[in-house]
C-alpha cells in the first residue's frame, strides 16, 4: 500500500498542477478525459463487443414490446422479464473493462482529491489534530504522548486525552507555511505535515494504517511498528469546480460526470459500444 | 462527418448556458432611485434613547436626529413584537393582517395556539409499513398567518432590488421574489422557538416557583479506563421530531424525537475536553463556547434522508461537576430542512458570506437558560455576544450587498431582549426606581449598565452604516415598541376568577383551562394571550353562555371593573390604564377574529406568564421576581417606540404603519388600498 502511495504519488506529483493549484480547471477537464478514453479503449479491447450491440438490441427490443402491448399483460410480463435478464447480460459484459478501470481510475481520482479537495487552513484560525494510538502496539498510552510544535504554530489549548487511546491538540496557526509537527510516544516519532496560508496547494489531512491509506497518499503510511495508528488533521474543504460541492465529494461527482460524458462523445470516434 | 455531431451537445450546452446568462442579467432588479435602509432595533425607547443621547452616550443617533428627525413612534395594540411589525410589513392594523398577539385561542376547544402559524387543519394520510408511516397524501401546510401584502413586494413589483433581514413574523416565509431571511418564530429542529440542552450530572437548582424551559439530561460521569478519574459522558441530542414514526397530526412525547449521539471525553488533568458528534470533533477548555457544529438526523435509514442542523456547545463546568450546555438545534443555514428563505437560495448564499451557519433561530438569545438559572448573568452576557457577533456580521454582508436604489431592512433583537432579562439590574429609564424584586445584589453590580452598552453598540452601527451607504440613502431607524419595568404580574385569571366572571369546577381555587379544569357553564370570560380577553359567547366558544346580545354590556361592566383594578400593595396605583374593545379598533377583512377585549396595562403591570397560558392561581397579582424583568405589554401609549431619519421628518405623531407608507412613498409608490398609514414626511 506504502509502495503503490509512493509510486503514484511520485509520477502525480510530476503531472498534475502544471499551471500551479490555484488552477484546477486544466487537471480537473484532462484527467477525467483521459479517464473516459482510457475506459473506451480498455471496453474496446476487452469487453465483448458483439454481446453488448445484442444485449443492447434485446433490451430496445423488449422494451418496444411493453410499449406497444402495454394492455395485453401476457406479453407486458415476459418481456419485462427478459428485458431484465438482458440488462443483467449487459453490466456482465461491462464487469471485465469495470474490474481493469477501477485501478487507474482510482489512482486518478485520489490524486487529484489529495491536489485539489482541500485548502490550507487560515492563518489566525485553530486546527484540532487528533493521534489515535494503535492497541495492537502497545506499550504506550496516550499520557506518553508528546506534540513538537514548529514556530508558527501553538497550543491554543491543554491537549485532551481520551481513554480510548485518542489525543487531540488545538492549534492556533499564527504564520503560513507547511509545518511539520512531530509527535512522540515512547520512542517513537511520527510527523504531520499542517499546510497553513499561503497558495493553494496539495494538503495532507490524514496519515494512517488502514486500507483508509490508500484514499489520502499525500504522506508516507507509518510504519506497522509504530504506536500510532492514525493521526489527523481537521480539514478545509475546497470547491474545485463551481456548482458541484466542496470537498472530495465534488471531485468525485464532477470526475465522473466529465468522464462519462467524455466516454458518451467520443463513442463513436473511438468505434465503441457502450 | 461524425465529429462534428459528436461536439453539437457540447455547442448545445453552451449556447443554452449563455442564454440563462442573458436572461438572468436582463432580470436582475434595479432602479435608478436613492434607496432605503431600514435598521429595525426591536424595544428601543425614546425616553432611554434620548438620555444617551443627552449625555453624548449616543453622538451618531444624535447627529442623526439634528440631520434628520427624532420622534415617538406610535406602537400596535397590543405592543406586542409580532403584532407591531406586521404592522410595519403589511402597512395594516391586526383587523387587516391577522396578528394579534402571540397566542390566540381557539374557540371550539378553548386551547392555545400559535398566533403566527396555527396547526394544519388536515395533518395527511399515512400507510404504516414496518414500523414506518408512510405519507401517501400530503396535509396542508403549516403557513403564516399573518394576511396582507408585505411592503417588499410592491417595492419588488417596481422593480426596486429589495433585501429583508429576519423581521419577525415572517416564518414561514411568504412567498415572495424578494429576497427575505425569516426571523422572530422561526423554529429550531425541535419545531419549537428554541429548547435548549443541559447536561449534566446533579440535577440543576431551579429559580423558585419556575418550571424548566430547557432540556435536563443527567447524565453518569464514566471512569472507562479506571483511573480513579470519571473521564466520558455519554448524551443524546434531540432534533426534529420522528415524524416517520409518528401517526398524521400526533404530537410527539419526549422519546418521538430523532437524535444523534454525543460523546465528550474529559482529560484526567487538564479543564479540557473532546466533544464527538457524528463526524465532528471539538476540543473545549472549561468556560469556552464552541464555534458552530454540525449535526445531521437521519429520518429515514443508511442517511436515505438526512436533516441538518447545528449546535453551539458551552462547557460550564468539566470538574468537579459536569455541566456541558447544548444550543437549541438551529436549523442548517446552508442546507435547511425547511424553507427559511426567499428564494431558497438566499440563506445558503448569505452562510457562504458570513463563512458558514448563523443564528437561524428567530429568538436566538438564550433567555430561557437564564429564566431557568443553569445560566448566570455571565453565561447569558457570554451568549448575548455570540448571536451580536453574528448580526453584526451580517449586517457587513448586508451592507456589503446594498447599492444605490436598493431597499434593504435589517433587523437587531438585542436591546429588546436585554432589556426584558437585565432590566432587574438596574433600571435604564428611570432613575429613582427602587430596586426591582428580581434584584440580585452581586450580579446588579456587574451588570447594571448592560443596557446602556447595548444601546451603545446599536449607535456605533448606525455610524458604521451611515459612514457607508451611498450619501443619497434615506436611513430610517425604528423600533416597534419602548420599555417599561415589569415589577408586578397580573393573574388575569385569577383576577376574573375572584369577580366572578370565571369558575372552576369542583369549587376549586387553582387550575388550568388546558387540563379541562373550568366551569364554563358558568364562566362568562376568560384571558388567553399576553393582553387578550375573551367573552365566553353563546354560538361562538364550544361551551358559551353570554348571549350575543349580552356581549357590549359584559364587556362594558368588565372594562369598568379592570379599570378600577389597583395594586393592593400600593392602592393609589391603577393597574389597568386603558381597556379597548376589539370591535372598535380594529379595522379589515380579520377583524372578526380580533379578542373581545384588549387589556392595555399601566407601567411596571404585565400579563403573568401563567394566565397568558390559561393557567388560573391563587393570588391575582404579586411581585414579578423572574428574571424576564422588563416588558412592554402594556398599554400603547406607555411604551411608544422610536423612529429617526437622516431625512426631516413632519410630524404627526407618526405611527408604524406609516412607516409603511412612507418606505413606498419614498419611490414615488402609492399604498395599497387596505393600507392605512400616511407617510410621515413628502419625498
Amino acid at each position: 500500500m506504502g509502495l503503490f502511495n509512493r509510486i503514484c504519488t511520485a509520477i502525480f506529483d510530476v503531472l498534475l498542477a502544471p499551471f500551479g493549484h490555484g488552477r484546477p480547471w486544466f487537471d480537473l477537464v484532462l484527467w477525467p478525459l483521459v479517464g473516459g478514453i482510457l475506459a473506451l479503449l480498455v471496453i474496446k479491447a476487452v469487453s465483448n463487443q458483439a454481446g453488448i450491440t445484442r444485449a443492447k438490441n434485446f433490451i430496445q427490443v423488449h422494451l418496444l414490446e411493453v410499449v406497444l402491448f402495454r394492455d395485453d399483460l401476457r406479453t407486458v410480463l415476459p418481456a419485462t422479464v427478459k428485458s431484465l435478464g438482458y440488462n443483467v447480460l449487459y453490466l456482465g459484459y461491462n464487469i471485465v473493462p469495470m474490474v481493469i478501470m477501477f485501478v487507474p481510475m482510482t489512482a486518478i481520482l485520489v490524486q487529484l482529491v489529495s491536489n485539489y479537495a482541500y485548502a490550507p487552513l487560515p492563518v489566525g484560525s485553530t486546527a484540532l489534530v487528533v493521534a489515535k494510538l494503535d492497541a495492537d502496539v502497545g506499550g504506550v498510552t496516550p499520557a506518553d504522548v508528546k506534540l513538537d510544535l514548529p514556530e508558527g504554530v501553538s497550543l491554543d489549548a491543554p491537549p485532551v486525552r481520551t481513554p480510548d487511546g485518542e489525543v487531540a491538540w488545538r492549534l492556533r496557526l499564527d504564520a503560513p507555511g507547511d509545518h511539520v509537527l512531530t509527535l512522540h510516544a515512547g520512542a517513537a516519532t511520527e510527523t504531520k505535515t499542517l499546510a497553513v496560508g499561503g497558495e493553494p496547494r496539495k494538503v495532507s489531512v490524514l496519515r494512517t494504517k488502514s486500507w483508509e491509506a490508500l484514499l489520502y497518499p499525500a504522506e508516507a503510511v507509518p510504519s506497522a511498528e509504530s504506536p500510532f495508528e492514525e493521526i489527523s488533521i481537521q480539514a478545509r474543504k475546497d470547491q474545485a469546480m463551481p456548482f458541484f460541492p466542496d470537498g472530495e465529494s465534488g471531485i468525485l461527482g464532477w470526475f465522473f460526470g466529465v468522464s462519462l460524458l467524455a466516454g458518451f462523445l467520443l463513442k463513436d470516434l473511438f468505434g465503441v459500444t457502450l | 462527418m461524425r465529429r462534428p455531431s459528436s461536439f453539437a451537445p457540447i455547442l448545445a450546452l453552451a449556447a443554452l448556458g449563455a442564454s440563462a446568462l442573458a436572461l438572468s442579467c436582463s432580470q436582475e432588479h434595479h432602479v435608478d432611485h436613492a434607496g432605503i435602509f431600514i435598521l429595525g432595533v426591536d424595544g428601543m425607547d425614546p425616553v432611554i434613547l434620548q438620555r444617551l443621547m443627552d449625555q453624548g452616550k449616543a453622538p451618531n443617533f444624535k447627529k442623526l436626529a439634528a440631520d434628520g428627525g427624532f420622534e415617538n413612534l406610535g406602537t400596535s395594540n397590543p405592543p406586542q413584537s409580532p403584532v407591531a411589525w406586521s404592522n410595519f410589513v403589511t402597512g395594516m392594523d391586526p383587523g387587516g393582517h391577522g396578528i394579534y398577539d402571540f397566542v390566540h385561542r381557539d374557540p371550539k376547544t378553548y386551547l392555545p395556539i400559535s398566533s403566527a402559524t396555527p396547526p394544519p387543519g388536515d395533518p395527511g394520510t399515512s400507510v404504516k409499513v414496518g414500523g414506518y408511516y408512510l405519507p401517501i397524501i400530503a396535509g396542508d401546510d403549516i403557513l403564516n398567518n399573518r394576511s396582507g401584502t408585505p411592503w417588499w413586494d410592491v417595492l419588488y413589483g417596481a422593480g426596486v432590488d429589495v433585501e429583508v433581514y429576519r423581521v419577525p413574523g415572517n416564518y414561514p416565509v411568504t412567498a415572495s421574489e424578494a429576497k427575505t431571511l425569516s426571523g422572530m418564530g422561526t423554529v429550531d429542529m425541535r419545531g419549537g422557538y428554541g429548547v435548549y440542552t443541559w447536561i449534566t450530572d446533579k440535577p440543576p437548582v431551579t429559580l423558585p416557583g419556575h418550571e424548566l424551559k430547557g432540556d435536563v439530561q443527567l447524565v453518569t460521569v464514566e471512569d472507562f479506563d479506571l483511573d480513579g478519574k470519571g473521564d466520558t459522558v455519554k448524551a443524546l441530542i434531540k432534533g426534529a421530531p420522528d415524524l416517520f414514526h409518528l401517526p398524521p397530526g400526533e404530537a410527539p412525547h419526549d422519546s418521538d424525537y430523532l437524535t444523534v449521539p454525543l460523546t465528550v471525553s474529559i482529560d484526567p488533568d487538564a479543564p479540557t475536553a473532546l466533544l464527538t458528534v457524528g463526524d465532528e470533533k471539538v476540543l473545549l477548555r472549561e468556560g469556552e463556547w464552541s464555534d458552530w457544529v454540525k449535526v445531521s438526523f437521519d429520518a429515514l435509514p443508511h442517511g436515505a434522508m438526512a436533516l441538518g442542523g447545528a449546535v453551539r456547545f458551552y462547557a460550564k463546568e468539566l470538574r468537579p461537576g459536569f455541566k456541558l450546555y447544548v444550543s437549541p438545534v438551529n436549523l442548517d443555514a446552508e442546507d435547511s430542512p425547511q424553507p427559511i428563505s426567499t428564494p431558497d437560495d438566499f440563506a445558503p448564499d448569505l452562510a457562504e458570506a458570513l463563512g458558514g451557519q448563523f443564528y437561524s433561530q428567530g429568538m436566538p438569545e438564550e433567555t430561557n437558560a437564564l429564566k431557568d438559572g443553569t445560566f448566570d448573568d455571565d453565561d447569558y452576557v457570554k451568549q448575548v455576544a455570540l448571536v451580536q457577533h453574528d448580526a453584526e456580521s451580517m449586517l457587513g454582508v448586508a451592507l456589503a450587498r446594498f447599492q444605490r436604489g436598493d431597499a434593504t431592512f435589517f433587523y437587531l433583537s438585542d436591546v429588546d431582549l436585554q432589556c426584558h432579562m437585565l432590566w432587574r439590574h438596574g433600571d435604564p429609564k428611570y432613575a429613582d426606581a427602587p430596586h426591582h424584586p428580581a434584584w440580585e445584589e452581586g450580579a446588579a453590580a456587574k451588570h447594571a449598565m448592560d443596557i446602556e452598552g447595548y444601546y451603545e453598540n446599536v449607535d456605533r452601527l448606525v455610524g458604521n452604516l451611515r459612514a457607508r451607504l451611498p450619501e443619497d440613502t434615506l436611513l430610517l431607524v425604528m423600533s416597534d415598541h419602548g420599555f417599561q419595568p415589569y415589577t408586578r404580574e397580573v393573574h388575569l385569571n385569577s383576577w376574573l376568577r375572584d369577580h366572578g366572571y370565571l369558575t372552576l369546577k369542583d369549587g376549586k381555587r387553582t387550575g388550568k383551562i388546558v387540563l379541562g379544569d373550568v366551569d364554563w357553564s358558568k364562566t362568562q370570560a376568560y384571558a388567553l394571550g399576553f393582553n387578550a380577553l375573551y367573552i365566553n359567547e353563546q354560538g361562538r366558544e364550544a361551551q358559551g353562555i353570554v348571549p350575543k346580545a349580552d356581549v357590549p354590556a359584559l364587556e362594558d361592566k368588565l372594562s369598568a371593573d379592570l379599570l378600577g383594578f389597583t395594586d393592593p400593595a400600593a392602592p393609589d396605583k391603577h393597574v389597568v390604564l386603558r381597556m379597548f374593545k376589539g370591535a372598535e379598533i380594529y379595522h379589515g377583512a380579520r377583524a372578526g377574529d380580533a379578542p373581545d377585549l384588549v387589556v392595555g396595562y399601566d407601567k411596571g403591570f404585565g400579563h403573568s406568564d401563567a394566565s397568558t397560558l390559561g393557567e388560573i392561581v391563587e393570588p391575582e397579582i404579586e411581585d414579578n421576581t423572574s428574571r424576564w424583568s422588563g416588558n412592554h405589554l402594556m398599554a400603547p401609549e406607555v411604551v411608544p417606540g422610536v423612529l429617526l431619519s437622516n431625512h426631516k421628518l413632519g410630524g404627526g405623531d407618526p405611527n408604524l404603519t406609516d412607516v409603511t407608507a412612507t418606505v413606498l412613498a419614498w419611490y414615488g409608490l402609492a399604498p395599497l388600498p387596505e393600507m392605512i398609514g400616511k407617510p410621515v414626511f413628502t419625498p
